[in-house]
């Protein structure tokens, strides 16, 4: 594991199952960074525009700076400055097609193509690579002292890394060089070239799919073939920039048995992929308000405390059913005594079993107000960093 | 027995689809609608479409039944109740040999290095070849009834399941001839009809699954297809103090614990019945605009703390989604 502390890296990556917190962590960090003196930049992918509410902007696909005046009126003296921006996988998609196209015609042909206007978000890894790209990008241009990245909720953990080599090595397929660069160097889809394949196999998908398909395929594929260079070499160069050592990476997870589960195999899936692990943000945790440890409470223990709790009560004249209120109460004791066990012991199991140490760990208590606003993801930075909670 | 108007309605399509936002319970509902239409002695697959298969320990206590996990046909865990992981590999297969008949053109087909290749990363196959076999399966028979009259389908997480759904049409939009063409149109058919098939969006009473299940609902309707009951899931209940402010006032005059008895504070009762009384206004607030804004009813279920892991533990999520369902109405 890394040494370097979290926010002294230029590149944090923010990985998680889907509907544990990474959107406001990540933003939760780049304010902390930013009220530290950085230039921060958090990278969005999550279509959250409530977050945009939030921040007092309109999130969209170019960098968003959130005014010094906005900050301090949620209480955070900020010497940095903290941008946001969500990006646009269909956008990032357009200006790689632009940049990367050897000519107009190409360039036209890709764009219209009605494969790459509907499926650029269902293309395998398309978001993923988009964020990717973008990411390489922002940090070549060397205006951001962190870039904090909310990679995009995903079953498939890590598509976000294996993105560049799938489609790389799917444009460089020897079915695709067999089946189209003939055809490049005619001008034109020609399906007579078709017969440069292996027949059976060509005949056979032709027989499934139709020919309508198969062109639309082929058109678009063909686009794509004469930018694969140019995707290649990014591909590569940002998969270096994942494994280099300024570039972090947290987890978040929330207090479900299901989900610590789920965390637990992509830690291990991380660490085979040799990224730099920095540690595991528990987000939303529940926690015993009361001083000590959190109680075991049973029935009998809480039928006393009923018991105690009607009595001093009703001692009060309370102008209520003292009996009916004390259940209630005790209750609510109850309930939260044992929600704060339940998570405080999935979480001690999951750091057990991935072998974290105590700092490595940064737990999140879950808030009962809207954690969206400025004023939350402050309280969230004060429960990531010790040295925040004086603010 | 009563009548349970909602669950009936939902039971009467042939295709649910459970969808929403990670971590929002949708695999638990998708396996207690499964266990509930069941109950009514109608044959139900639920289908489930991850890496990992996790329907059949909710749904059976027989650790046997994962070892046929992610063939091609339905399963069997209870009365009327199946279970089936599609594979979208194993599905293409299926569907490569039902078209092309001679299995040595399918093999060289499957072998072919720079098929697979192309399979690897190809745009939208997988979601089309899945929904091709949910329609496959809607459309066995059985004598003159369906074989299987109802599948309900633990859906892709939200970002996911638009682009899932949204796959047909664009094949529709670029392919006008072939036999892709034709089984698209049947599988797009099944899709836009109310009577055979409904969206269930499961989402938390919480900000960002609320917004983005109201992001899903005006996406499905641009896709012609119809929303059911919209799912809120694990709703923390208020406490049931109705004279809130006269107990907390009250709380405040009682004496500070005695050691023997620290759990007997009023500041410790006074910050948890707080704690709860602001959780379950904000959960109400995020349900409204979640009302307001999605055009169905929603169907509340309540915060469960018993973690669903087998068939004893599904069973109270069960009951309360059968409970919630009662007042469910077909939207006109």
């Amino acid at each position: 594991m890394s040494e370097t502390p979290w926010l002294e890296h230029q590149i944090l990556v923010i990985v998680g199952t889907g509907g544990v917190g990474k959107t406001t962590v990540s933003a939760a960090l780049g304010l902390e960074a930013a009220r530290r003196g950085k230039r921060v930049l958090v990278l969005t992918i999550d279509p959250a525009r409530r977050l945009g509410d939030a921040l007092g902007i309109e999130l969209g696909h170019e960098p968003h700076s959130i005014p010094g005046a906005v900050l301090r009126a949620a209480g955070i003296e900020a010497s940095g400055e903290f941008v946001a921006m969500m990006l646009d996988t269909k956008q990032t998609f357009d200006d790689l097609v632009r940049r990367y196209s050897p000519d107009e015609e190409a360039l036209e042909r890709i764009l219209t193509n009605p494969i790459y206007q509907n499926l650029t978000d269902a293309l395998a890894g398309s978001r993923e690579y988009s964020a990717m790209e973008s990411l390489h990008q922002l940090h070549s241009a060397g205006e951001y002292d962190l870039i904090v990245l909310d990679t995009p909720p995903s079953s498939h953990a890590l598509e976000f890394l294996d993105a560049p080599r799938r489609l790389t090595g799917f444009l460089q397929s020897d079915l695709l060089k067999l089946l189209f660069r003939p055809a490049l160097a005619l001008g034109r889809t020609g399906f007579r070239l078709f017969r440069f394949g292996s027949a059976t196999v060509l005949r056979a998908l032709e027989m499934v799919t139709g020919l309508g398909f198969l062109r639309a395929i082929s058109d678009f594929l063909l686009a794509f073939e004469s930018m694969l260079e140019g995707f290649t070499e990014r591909a590569r160069a940002t998969e270096a920039l994942l494994r280099d050592p300024i570039c972090g990476f947290v987890l978040v997870v929330g207090p479900d048995p299901e989900q610590a589960r789920r965390a637990e195999d992509f830690w291990k899936r991380l660490q085979q992929e040799r990224v730099h692990l920095l540690g595991l943000v528990m987000n939303r945790v529940r926690t015993w308000p009361g001083r000590g440890r959190t109680p075991e409470l049973g029935t009998a223990e809480a039928k006393q405390l009923t018991e105690q709790l009607t009595k001093e009560l009703a001692k009060r004249d309370p102008g209520f059913e003292p009996e009916q209120a004390a259940r209630e109460l005790v209750a609510t004791l109850t309930q939260q005594a044992l929600l704060a066990r339940r998570d405080a012991e999935v979480g001690a199991r999951l750091e057990e079993a991935i072998g974290l140490s105590p700092e490595a760990v940064r737990k999140i208590p879950l808030f009962s107000e809207d954690v969206h606003a400025l004023e939350g993801l402050r309280r969230m930075a004060s429960h990531l960093f010790e040295e925040a909670r004086d603010v | 027995m009563r009548v349970n108007e909602g669950l009936a309605a939902l039971s009467q399509r042939r295709l649910l689809i459970v969808t929403g936002k990670g971590g929002t319970g949708k695999t638990t509902i998708a396996a207690a609608l499964g266990l509930l239409s069941a109950r009514q002695g109608i044959d139900t697959v639920v289908i489930e479409l991850g890496e990992t298969p996790l329907l059949p320990r909710l749904l059976s206590d027989d650790p046997a039944t994962l070892q046929t996990d992610g063939g091609r046909d339905p399963i069997q865990l209870a009365p009327h109740l199946f279970t089936l992981r599609i594979v979208p590999e194993v599905a293409l297969i299926e569907y490569l040999e039902l078209q092309l008949r001679v299995r040595r053109i399918v093999n060289a087909v499957v072998r072919n290095k720079g098929f697979r290749r192309m399979l690897d990363a190809a745009p939208g196959w997988r979601a089309l070849i899945t929904l091709g076999k949910l329609w496959y399966l809607q459309s066995r028979m059985q004598g003159e009834r369906p074989r299987w009259p109802l599948l309900i389908v633990d859906g892709p997480a939200t970002g996911h399941g638009i682009s899932f759904l949204s796959v047909p049409k664009v094949v529709l939009d670029s392919v006008q001839l072939g036999p892709l063409r034709r089984h698209t149109d049947w599988v797009q058919d099944l899709l836009q009809d109310p009577q055979r098939t409904l969206v269930l969006p499961v989402t938390l009473a919480e900000e960002l699954p609320v917004s983005e299940t109201l992001e899903l609902c005006a996406r499905m309707a641009g896709l012609g297809m119809t929303i059911g009951p919209v799912i809120a899931n694990a709703v923390e209940p208020g406490p049931e103090l109705p004279q809130l402010e006269t107990v907390l006032s009250t709380l405040a005059r009682l004496t500070p614990p005695a050691r023997d008895a620290p759990l007997l504070d009023p500041e410790l009762l006074r910050t948890c019945v707080e704690y709860r009384v602001r959780r379950s206004s904000l959960q109400r607030g995020f349900l409204k605009q979640l009302e307001r804004g999605c055009g169905s009813s929603i169907v509340s279920l309540p915060y469960l703390v018993r973690a669903i892991e087998n068939p004893a533990s599904l069973a109270p999520l069960a009951k309360h989604l059968k409970r919630a369902l009662a007042g469910w109405e077909m939207p006109a």
